[in-house]
């Protein structure tokens, strides 16, 4: 009963013309980014976050949300036409999306994609509706202890999956504590690292930090090497799979649908590591694995339909335990806590609006996205043909502009700007910046609930081993780390993270 | 220097000096921490991870061994320097030339002067953006940009 209610305020929120008009705004420049290499869906969500300054907190997180899976979708385009991932999450489609393109079928290769993506951006939702509930009661039983062991897994789980080195991800995350303790400290009200600057006292924003990391440093990177774009050639036709493309495909979607909803939840996972592990799986199960990398149409469904189930999965963590599970999430939190609304256990009691109302976009969402993904394909591949050269200084000049009107403010340009040139010097010398902005997001809650637990047990740390859900989340934290000492698994690890990246 | 000898010095440094910060803010005990404990257990746990990257590429040779200069061979470095100082410019001079002057040059520049783009391009690309960019922020958001001295 409580499934159905939940669903009819859902959708009575979402169906209001301007909630669905933002769905579209969100899932359609979701797309289009997600087309568009060289800007993904952090940077994006980053550069539009002053947008939602002033318009509702739900209708603002129905976009944004829309933006991150609209994402999903926009991705495979690139990936299968021109080999060129829009994005990461894309990357393992090009291994059989471009081969079939290159076979004469990237119809079928598109249908699957957006058949496929819808599927699992449904059973995703599905997913986040019948889960988040019970999560939420759990949840109320968390008090600071719990919350701190759980956001130190989050790290743990994140750096262990980082691409390159360990210690440099748990560096970062270390950096993001610092950024995350500028301003004031609320509970003696002293300024922390501000120099005698006012508009520091109210901390870094998220803003700058992440518009800089991301939207800065990626314009940074890409201008200085020759942008390649190729000129399309490829003919599309017969978008709609046939019987033989369906059964094949069938089991490799629903795999991963479910594969991608569980790695999603995990912290630090995501719509990549969901289609790598998915991409691994199919091949491992398929009676002729010898297909894939040469236009087997399972290589095509299963990531596709892993990284749309793994972006609704995401939004559990968040909804329910208010803790980001990546860094899409992060920015999600940054613009709730905008809005002065702090997600988290309460937050089904206190807006159940906005977090049924958000659950409901999805369904609405995912089905704009395949009304959108398979007429307007030409659309997209037009899109393409636009040069770097344009595209890079309109970038930028949302960049300045959305970071300045803000707060009105030069020093949060300067800062961007700051961010951008750090990050562009962090990617060249391989440190990853995600870790980075989730530990700043996280940072205020982390530091909260750990000061709260010591005066709680009068400064024992004992406190976080003697309750037992800190004590799981401290024991699980801990054999993952010292699983990567141990050097059979270390090995395989960096075996792992060696084959994708020599298959990208 | 090695990539990730220089790095690793660099966050060593960053974490003595959060540390040091932090003491000035007072740690506080374990009873009662105080505002700088997060920053001091933070700062601490930079210098633990850079001395583990500086002892990785010391005694063991792993990471990121590249020379520093290995690290701009084969692309073309000058783009992102001119772009970042053009940045710079911009926003320094924002308030004092204002939005619409200021946006136009900046964008204009870098489509014709930085990417080579056609005159055509590169003013009326910049123009229609601006046009864009104005009644969204100043008609739609009555968001008040800079108008500078020229007062537009």
């Amino acid at each position: 009963m409580d499934f159905f209610g939940n669903m009819i305020t859902g959708f009575s929120v979402t169906l209001q013309p301007l909630n669905l008009t933002f769905c579209f705004l969100g899932v359609f420049i979701g797309t289009l980014i997600g087309v568009l290499p060289g800007i993904g869906p952090v940077g994006t969500m980053a550069i539009l976050l002053p947008v939602t300054y002033g318009i509702p907190p739900t209708t603002a997180i129905i976009m944004l949300a829309g933006i991150y899976y609209g994402a999903q979708y926009g991705g495979s385009t690139t990936s299968i036409l021109v080999n060129i991932p829009g994005e990461a999450a894309s990357v393992i489609t090009t291994l059989d999306g471009y081969q079939m393109a290159l076979q004469g079928r990237a119809g079928p290769a598109l249908g699957i994609a957006a058949f496929g993506s819808f599927i699992a951006g449904t059973i995703g939702v599905i997913g986040l509706q019948l889960l988040a509930p019970p999560l939420v009661a759990l949840a109320l039983r968390f008090g600071p202890p719990e919350y701190f062991t759980l956001m130190l897994l989050g790290f743990v789980i994140l750096t262990y999956l980082a691409q390159k080195s360990m210690a440099k991800a748990l560096l970062m995350a270390g950096v993001g504590i610092l950024l995350g303790s500028i301003g004031l400290d609320m509970i003696t009200g002293l300024p922390r690292f501000t120099f005698g600057t006012p508009e520091l006292l109210d901390g870094v924003g998220i803003a700058p930090l992440a518009m800089g990391l991301f939207g800065i440093s990626e314009i940074l990177l890409n201008v200085e090497m020759k942008v390649k774009q190729e000129i399309l050639t490829t003919k599309v036709k017969g978008i709609m799979p046939s019987r033989q493309d369906w059964a094949e495909s069938i089991w490799p979607i629903l795999r991963g649908s479910v594969a991608g909803f569980f790695l999603g939840i995990l912290p630090g996972g995501g719509a990549v590591l969901a289609s790598f592990v998915s991409y691994a799986v199919e091949k491992r199960l398929s009676k002729s694995p010898e297909k894939f990398g040469k236009g087997a149409i399972a290589g095509v469904a299963a990531p596709e339909s892993a990284n749309n189930s793994a972006a609704q999965g995401a939004f559990i963590p968040l909804l329910t335990l208010g803790i980001p599970a990546n860094v899409v999430m992060a920015i999600l939190l940054g613009a709730l806590m905008i809005h002065n609304i702090i997600p988290g256990p309460m937050m089904v009691k206190e807006h159940p609006d906005l977090f049924w109302g958000v659950i409901a976009s999805m369904y609405v969402g995912n089905f704009m996205l395949l009304v959108l993904n398979l007429p307007l394909i030409g659309l997209w591949v037009q899109l393409l043909r636009v040069p770097y050269a344009i595209l890079f200084p309109l970038i930028l000049f949302i960049c300045l502009v959305g970071c300045y009107v803000i707060n009105n403010s030069v020093v949060d340009m300067l800062l961007m700007l700051f961010f951008g040139v750090a990050g562009y010097l962090m990617r060249k010398f391989q440190y990853e910046p995600a870790p980075l902005v989730l530990a700043y997001v996280l940072s205020p809650m982390l530091e909260n609930a750990l000061r709260q637990s010591l005066i709680l047990s009068g400064g024992s740390f004992g406190i976080f081993v003697t309750r037992p859900i800190s004590a799981g989340c401290l024991l699980m934290a801990a054999v993952v780390l010292i699983s990567t000492l141990l050097p059979m698994i270390r090995k395989k690890r960096e075996k792992i993270l060696a084959e994708a990246e020599e298959e990208i | 220097m090695k990539a990730d000898r220089l790095s690793g010095f660099c966050w060593l440094a960053l974490g003595i000096a959060s540390i040091y910060g932090s003491i000035g803010l007072g740690v506080g005990s374990m009873q009662e921490p105080g505002s700088g404990f997060m920053a001091c257990l933070a700062g601490g746990f930079i210098c633990l991870m850079a001395l583990v990257i500086l002892g990785q590429s010391f005694l063991r040779g792993v990471g990121f061994q590249a020379p520093l200069l290995a690290l701009w061979e084969g692309v073309n470095w000058r783009k992102p320097l001119t772009i970042g100082l053009l940045i710079l410019c911009y926003i320094l001079a924002l308030e004092t030339i204002g939005f619409l002057i200021g946006s136009f040059v900046l964008m204009a520049v870098l489509m014709k002067a930085v990417e080579g783009l056609s005159w055509k391009n590169s003013l009326l690309i910049p123009a229609l953006t601006l046009a864009g960019a104005y009644g969204l922020f100043n008609i739609l958001l009555k968001v008040n940009l800079p108008k500078g001295i020229f007062g537009i």
